[in-house]
């Protein structure tokens, strides 16, 4: 696996771990992670930390019936349930892609026959996916090989995590599973590398501003639309 | 000895059958049992697992200060975080996590999706363990490297000066975001986010500063 150069800082793996990461950002982290090994050990640190805190608490008991309930509750469930695989649920839609993250391939198929690619510009596609928050907009984004984005700035946060392909703007290049947080005044014009399409996850808090005056025409770019 | 695998009979009668691990018998016999319920559906385990784990659920759950979140919801969260452990022990795989650490994390997602379910406003698509896949390791943690690092946490955890310790519970028990710890503690949110990252250094659960760009 190739090495990933751009990650989440210390304190979102750490909100990941202890659960109170919002759900877009959550989503991407989540995406990142498929792709990391680092960031996945140091998780696995933080869970540690986790379980520790939760096992130092003062044991409460609990009501005398539970232990029954639960049993009766595993009983009464249907078998295939217990073995369900849920890796296997994903892969019917042909918009999934098996080196997507799981999470990723589950929000397409989520989305259903909403899930289309629409053209944002000459050479940026966009599809949305359904999160079920309002946030953020959560899209995948295809950048087409050398293909030129506008310039734009942010006015809110943006997370981007690079699925496929690698894209590049005036700091770095990123490529597969490179994280990206854009802070609300970063301006920025991305570019798709010359050897192939990019594909990128993206939770984009509010809408950007195009640094060009004549950025009205690019009217998608200026809104959101969480699904 | 160090890598080779030997058969280690657990001593305690409901799980008589020979478990193969690595050369350092688990202090812990917690994973033994988990690992039980996976192969075999085994009850007795699952019943002493239900012992130890219930009430240290419940005391999880009901330390939760989320908003939205009430005491009456403990047992569920118990209830559900048990269920998932029958049905998801087949998956566990002792040399990654010990069954602490794996329950903690279905715990902590069983928590989210449950405060999810009751707001009306997110109506996720996903549930929270959606965003714990494993994908393949190439470089599987030994059982010994795994517990070792488990210990050191345990260790290092009753060393952290108290301001440390108490953020560490206000985030992993109580739920707090680091901007709710900010707005709670009337501190910054700088000073939240380094003392947190301080702690965890201190406690080389994040190792590799040099690899993180500082946000502060």
């Amino acid at each position: 696996m190739k090495t990933v150069n751009h990650h989440p800082d210390a304190a979102m793996l750490v909100e990941f771990s202890a659960g109170t990461l919002d759900t877009a950002a959550s989503i991407c982290v989540s995406a990142h992670l498929h792709f990391c090994n680092k960031c996945r050990s140091e998780l696995l640190r933080l869970d540690q930390v986790g379980s520790q805190l939760m096992s130092e608490t003062e044991p409460y008991a609990v009501g005398e019936q539970l232990f029954e309930n639960v049993m009766a509750k595993i009983d009464a469930q249907p078998e295939d349930l217990e073995r369900t695989n849920r890796l296997e649920d994903v892969g019917s839609s042909k918009s999934t892609d098996e080196y997507f993250p799981l999470a990723v391939n589950k929000l397409i198929e989520n989305t259903a026959e909403e899930f289309s690619w629409r053209h944002m510009s000459a050479s940026v596609d966009v599809a949305r996916v359904k999160t079920g928050q309002k946030d953020y907009e959560v899209a995948l984004h295809k950048i087409c090989a050398g293909g030129k984005t506008p310039r734009h700035g942010h006015s809110g946060k943006e997370f981007t995590v690079v699925l496929k392909g690698s894209f590049s703007d005036e700091k770095a290049v990123y490529s597969e599973g490179d994280f990206l947080l854009r802070e609300p005044g970063d301006e920025h014009q991305p570019m798709g590398a010359q050897n192939g399409e990019c594909i990128c996850l993206s939770a984009l808090a509010s809408p950007i501003k195009l640094s060009n005056p004549l950025g009205f025409l690019m009217k998608p770019w200026l809104r959101i639309n969480p699904m | 000895m160090l890598g080779t695998k030997i058969k280690i009979v657990d001593d305690d009668q409901t799980a008589n059958r020979p478990v193969v691990l690595s050369t350092e018998k688990r202090s812990d016999k917690w994973s033994l049992l988990l690992v039980a319920v996976g192969e075999s559906k085994d009850r007795k385990a699952f019943a002493q697992l239900f012992a130890h784990f219930a009430p240290l659920l419940k005391s999880f759950a009901h330390a939760s200060r989320h908003e939205g979140w009430f005491p009456g919801l403990s047992e569920d969260l118990v209830q559900e975080v048990m269920i998932k452990v029958w049905n998801k022990a087949a998956g566990y795989k002792p040399e990654k996590a010990s069954a602490t650490t794996w329950i903690y994390t279905v715990a902590r997602n069983c928590r989210i999706d449950m405060l999810r379910r009751k707001s009306n406003t997110q109506h996720l698509p996903l549930e929270n363990e959606d965003f714990w896949h494993e994908p393949d390791e190439e470089t599987p943690v030994s059982l010994l490297r795994q517990k070792r690092s488990e210990d050191k946490v345990q260790a290092s955890l009753e060393k952290l000066p108290k301001e440390q310790d108490e953020i560490l519970r206000k985030v992993y028990l109580e739920g707090k975001s680091h901007a709710e710890a900010s707005k709670e503690l009337g501190l910054p949110l700088g000073t939240v986010k380094s003392r947190v990252r301080l702690a965890l250094q201190k406690m080389q659960i994040l190792v590799a500063p040099e690899f993180r760009e500082e946000f502060l």
